[in-house]
């Protein structure tokens, strides 16, 4: 068996990523220049969210792939080694996306419109009750700081993390030095998930999506955002996998790691639906005005559309198909689930964002959908680049033997 | 060579000793056959003791009526819901291990699924108990069943929680004695087969239901497995999804949070935890199985510990920090007045449950305090009391001062009777469980025999050319095998 451990990127898969990325620029000088550079608020505010959206949405989806490693890490897993570098690399994109995400972030916080974060609008705040009681959270130093600092902080544990992973690629551990290592790692790997449950798990949704409905709250919020981008992070990382077996890396990796990642994304498909009925169904049986806001515009307003719609991709499309073991081994089939949980959980953050905004009618959304796929082109270079940065395979690493005999 | 069996030798072996299969149907069937000891006898009488004072405290309500209790119109749930909670939570550990971990894959819950889904089966009938005693005229009981019936219109509330947890609990119960026997079956054949008196050959006989240990048999036990693990996963969740429910479908403030259903379920996890190491760090020296459940089984469940503690922690933080945040004045005041307020009447029941629950759990990010018996022990049973104080706070501090003070409550203390039926619990739980351990293998024998190649202590030094060998050379070899 020949294993190709260097990673070479194809010139088509960079000439794709580019002109997915030209697309997504385009569309967003398109934007500006149909909404954002206009007088009226609410049209600038549709330039915003679009930017807002995809930039936040495929930061967690990123970053999902290093939570992934640091809780399999914890967790003493073995089976997802041989595909270890692949989380590794797009994991790597969190600098850049964290990057861009962040400026947006802060445009939107201390820029001049007031639509999308109501809070921002000092004048107004002064006169709204609610919004005044809250200011000691919802203001913007806060909300600079905690977003510098999150972004700053998953960038640099994730290096650590990665650059930890590569420490041992020349040397071959034995038993002693393989369990100081497993500590090492797992020490690092605690202080990640520290930092991610004090930012994914609870304050980060809250300030980046929830103070769109500055008034509104749910104590599910952030547990629910969690578990919508873990699952399309899975996804993301199933599409590298096959997309590497595809062109004959990955030689270690198999239907059997692939049936385990359609595992991980059918259990949390339907872990992200229990959060959202839980939600949902909390709010609605209780029937109190100032929580069903919410859920007004967006289960029986003009949003219900891409509400039921969600339902049926995020929920019943992996609940059906992913159910039977073969199809969580067969490539085409996981790779099309992939690819529509990715745009299903898309399609949750188009419903966490514009319904606050834009009240009278539903965004056209093919002009996000444009935003993304510049996203989605940006992704993937970077992915790629990083890649072919390191070997492919983690060979020297103390479980990667468990890997290569794993059966489910 | 094929090696299907591998594990690295970073983990620590599961099974310690120079065993082999015989050696493990030895150990394990080796309390079961032999003669109970002293110290069990103590300990079952002690529990039926419990249980028959739980027997004279219900007694007394049903005759008297549950005026015998110190609930009053403002607090019309108290110790008996506290209690069922407490127990339905307690029972969530047994069936995660066998379902959940069962579906991930993760050895180490061979040595200890047995005992823990024991526990659930008993915890379960304990949680059951309060309800139903709750409901005053019990011979009424049978209404919570939907059936056209000659009471005219009088059907079940559909649309009640209290009614969805008949059908959760019941339908958990189920499935759980299912699991717990269907898993049971190889080793009562292992039993009966060994049994030299004719009463034990015929009880065990019965009980096995005819097992062979034929291919055939052990096909269809696998996937019977596999079926019952994959409808348990989501009965783990849903039972206290819908404990939950009871209390956040309401408008009560501090029970209406829509994060109420993972977090119960996390805290639900979090005690049943702390309940299986109670009883195993005890069960494993009384028994002599501590080459069977080694300290890297207390040390994976401290683990456990550690990640639904700080789970369950992050949700008091997120309701606290809420509650400010909502700017709705009743949130706040029975967060910040009701709970936190270490002066209010109840203020010291919710520092008591985020001492023991969130802040005393942290110890275990110390692989030291992991794999210390002692400090193990005495931390399941401040879990367990933390988390009852959980319940307890939940309860009956949202309750006592709510909208109207005019309605507010006096100071709420359980009587003898309240406080004899959960002892009584107790008694039903432990007998049960002295029981369990005596007529039955305390771990599953059949499913250690399955990861001792794997994961026995002497197996895993034989692979140490395996351990040494070039990663790319290891894997031609299996490449070249398949």
């Amino acid at each position: 068996m020949t294993i190709r451990e260097n990673y070479v990127v194809p010139k088509r898969f960079n000439m794709i990523a580019f002109t997915l990325m030209v697309i997504g620029l385009l569309t967003i000088v398109g934007l500006y220049a149909t909404h954002g550079s206009k007088e009226d608020p609410i049209a600038q505010a549709r330039f915003w969210g679009s930017l807002l959206q995809n930039s936040v949405y495929f930061l967690l989806v990123v970053n999902a792939a290093m939570f992934f490693i640091c809780a399999t890490t914890l967790a003493w897993g073995g089976w997802q080694m041989s595909f270890r570098r692949v989380t590794e690399a797009i994991s790597a994109c969190v600098p850049v996306v964290g990057t861009i995400c962040g400026v947006i972030l802060l445009l939107i916080c201390f820029g001049g419109n007031h639509e999308i974060f109501h809070w921002t609008d000092t004048e107004h705040v002064k006169h709204d009750k609610i919004l005044s009681f809250k200011a000691g959270f919802l203001n913007k130093g806060f909300f600079a700081f905690m977003t510098v600092a999150t972004i700053v902080l998953w960038s640099l544990l994730g290096w650590k993390m990665r650059k930890l992973s590569r420490s041992i690629d020349e040397t071959p551990l034995n038993v002693e030095e393989s369990k100081k290592y497993i500590w090492k790692n797992t020490v690092w790997a605690a202080v990640y998930i520290i930092v991610f449950s004090l930012t994914v798990m609870s304050s980060i949704p809250w300030l980046w999506l929830m103070s769109i409905d500055a008034h509104w709250y749910s104590t599910m919020y952030s547990w629910y955002t969690f578990a919508s981008t873990f699952v399309a992070g899975v996804a993301l990382i199933t599409l590298f996998v096959v997309f590497l077996k595809n062109n004959n890396y990955l030689e270690l990796t198999n239907e059997e790691h692939l049936h385990d990642l359609g595992k991980f994304m059918f259990a949390f498909s339907v872990f992200w639906t229990y959060l959202w009925f839980s939600q949902f169904m909390l709010i609605w049986y209780a029937n109190i005005p100032e929580e069903t806001t919410y859920f007004k515009p967006r289960a029986q307003g003009i949003y219900s559309g891409i509400f039921w719609l969600m339902f049926i991709i995020n929920f019943l499309a992996p609940l059906l198909i992913l159910m039977r073991r073969g199809a969580k081994r067969n490539y085409t089939t996981v790779t099309f689930m992939a690819l529509l949980i990715i745009f299903g959980h898309w399609l949750d953050f188009f419903q966490m964002v514009f319904p606050g905004h834009q009240k009278d009618k539903v965004p056209m959304m093919l002009w996000d959908f444009g935003v993304a796929l510049g996203f989605v082109g940006l992704i993937m270079f970077l992915t790629g680049r990083a890649l072919s940065k390191s070997p492919l395979l983690a060979k020297n690493h103390p479980f990667i033997k468990e890997s290569v005999i794993h059966h489910t | 060579m094929s090696l299907l069996r591998y594990e690295s030798q970073v983990r620590p072996a599961l099974v310690e000793g120079d065993k082999d299969y015989h050696q493990v149907t030895e150990d394990i069937c080796r309390p079961v056959e032999a003669r109970p000891s002293k110290l069990w006898w103590i300990g079952f009488i002690i529990s039926v003791l419990f249980l028959a004072f739980g027997i004279l405290s219900v007694t007394v309500e049903v005759i008297y009526g549950t005026g015998q209790w110190n609930l009053n119109k403002t607090i019309g749930w108290g110790w008996d819901i506290t209690n069922f909670v407490w127990w339905v939570g307690i029972g969530h550990a047994g069936t995660l291990i066998s379902a959940i971990l069962l579906l991930f894959r993760q050895g180490w819950r061979t040595g200890v699924n047995r005992a823990a889904e024991a526990m659930t089966i008993f915890a379960v009938m304990c949680a059951g108990q309060f309800p139903i005693w709750h409901m005053g005229r019990v011979w009424n009981a049978f209404f919570v069943l939907p059936y056209p019936n000659t009471r005219g219109p009088l059907w079940v509330n559909f649309n009640s929680p209290l009614l969805w947890d008949v059908f959760a609990i019941s339908t958990y119960f189920t499935v759980s004695l299912l699991f717990w026997y269907s898993g049971l079956l190889p080793d009562l054949a292992t039993l009966r087969d060994r049994a030299k008196k004719k009463w034990r050959k015929a009880f065990y006989g019965v009980a096995a239901f005819g097992w062979t240990g034929s291919t055939k048999h052990w096909q269809r036990h696998e996937a019977l497995s596999l079926v019952l693990a994959g409808l348990s996963t989501p009965l783990v969740l849903s039972v206290h999804t819908i404990v939950s429910f009871d209390f956040a479908t309401s408008v009560v403030p501090g029970w209406h949070t829509t994060i109420f259903p993972p977090y119960f379920v996390a805290g639900a996890i979090f005690s049943g935890f702390a309940m299986v190491q109670t009883l195993l760090v005890v069960t494993r020296k009384v028994l002599g199985l501590e080459e069977y459940i080694t300290i890297e089984h207390i040390n994976v469940m401290n683990k456990v510990i550690v990640l639904t503690g700080s789970i369950v922690g992050i949700a008091y933080l997120t309701e606290l920090f809420m509650a400010w945040y909502s700017a709705v004045d009743y949130e706040n005041f029975a967060f910040f007045e009701n709970r936190l307020n270490l002066n209010s009447p109840y203020g010291w029941s919710y520092w008591i449950m985020m001492g023991c629950n969130v802040l005393s759990p942290q110890i275990f990010w110390f692989k030291k305090m992991r794999t210390n018996l002692v400090v193990t022990f005495f931390m399941s049973i401040l879990v367990n009391i933390g988390m009852w104080f959980e319940r307890f706070v939940i309860i009956v501090t949202s309750v006592y001062r709510d909208y109207l003070p005019s309605a507010w409550s006096t100071y709420y203390t359980p009587t003898i009777w309240e406080v004899g039926f959960y002892m009584g619990t107790f008694g039903l739980f432990f007998t049960c469980y002295f029981l369990f351990s005596k007529f039955f293998p305390v771990i599953a024998i059949a499913e250690i025999k399955h990861i001792l190649k794997r994961s026995g202590d002497n197996y895993k030094e034989k692979m140490d050319v395996v351990e040494k060998e070039d990663t790319i050379v290891f894997a031609e070899k299996q490449a070249h095998d398949h």
